[in-house]
């Protein structure tokens, strides 16, 4: 994808994904969170839920190496639990180029059934890219 | 659920490469500026630095150490990475109360290396419930 073509507004992605006791076990193995609520309650964190929306979005937009995260805002707003099927989305909310940085700012979601679980504000700055 | 402290409890973690490996395979985000040594050679960190994400984790770890299920379920968190994080750095995540209202509790989190300097600043929101 190529990034200078991205306008606010635009919709990246629309994908399903079912949140498996797999894939949060392996999120709590990498993040060495032996926190037990997890198991008890049958939720994935939060944060495992924004990982992998996270890891769509980057796969979408193709981010070039070097990119890093510069900023996060997130809100939980219903527990995600295992085995769910979890509606991901991310749009484009800015993209500019200043000094030689772009700036993109991206929108995420996560919604079980059309309800919201998580929203997100994701910050990414890009180095060496010309401005237009 | 406990009224909000007024400090949570520290959350400490080594961060190792393999660690990194680890994380980018659960969360997909395979880029080679936090796993390949020699790309990141040529970036202005010099080499390999920690997923944003992952630290981002441990302050989730930490306010779900004080508020459990209702920071997995409404939590909120606004946060700004200050500095890189690198292989066998140590990182320590504390929490402040900034505020309370009648039903929220304000967190200032800090996550902070082995040397003192602030990687990572956040603002959380939890509920919190009086019985």
């Amino acid at each position: 994808m190529n990034l200078a073509t991205l306008e606010p507004g635009q919709p990246l992605f629309n994908l399903k994904m079912v949140v498996t006791a797999d894939k949060v076990r392996a999120y709590l193995v990498a993040v060495e969170d032996d926190d037990q609520i997890y198991g008890e309650e049958k939720l994935a964190p939060p944060m495992a839920v924004v990982a992998l929306v996270m890891g769509m979005a980057i796969r979408a937009v193709n981010l070039p190496a070097g990119a890093v995260h510069t900023g996060q805002e997130l809100e939980f707003v219903a527990p995600v639990r295992l085995g769910s099927e979890l509606e991901c989305g991310a749009t484009v909310s800015h993209n500019s180029v200043r000094g030689g940085t772009r700036f993109l700012v991206l929108q995420i979601t996560g919604a079980i059934d059309n309800q919201p679980a998580m929203l997100g504000r994701v910050s990414i700055a890009i180095t060496g890219e010309k401005e237009k | 659920m406990p009224n909000a402290p007024e400090i949570l409890n520290p959350v400490i973690h080594h961060i190792s490469q393999a660690q990194l490996a680890k994380y980018a395979d659960a969360s997909g985000d395979d880029n080679p500026l936090h796993l390949d040594e020699e790309f990141a050679a040529t970036t202005p960190y010099g080499r390999t630095i920690a997923h944003g994400m992952l630290l981002l984790a441990f302050v989730s770890e930490a306010m779900t150490k004080a508020f459990g299920r209702t920071w997995l379920c409404e939590g909120k968190m606004k946060a700004r990475f200050r500095a890189p994080v690198f292989p066998g750095d140590t990182v320590t995540t504390t929490g402040t109360l900034k505020s309370t209202t009648g039903t929220m509790a304000m967190y200032q989190i800090v996550v902070r290396n082995q040397d003192g300097v602030d990687v990572v600043t956040a603002d959380t929101t939890a509920p919190i419930f009086s019985f």
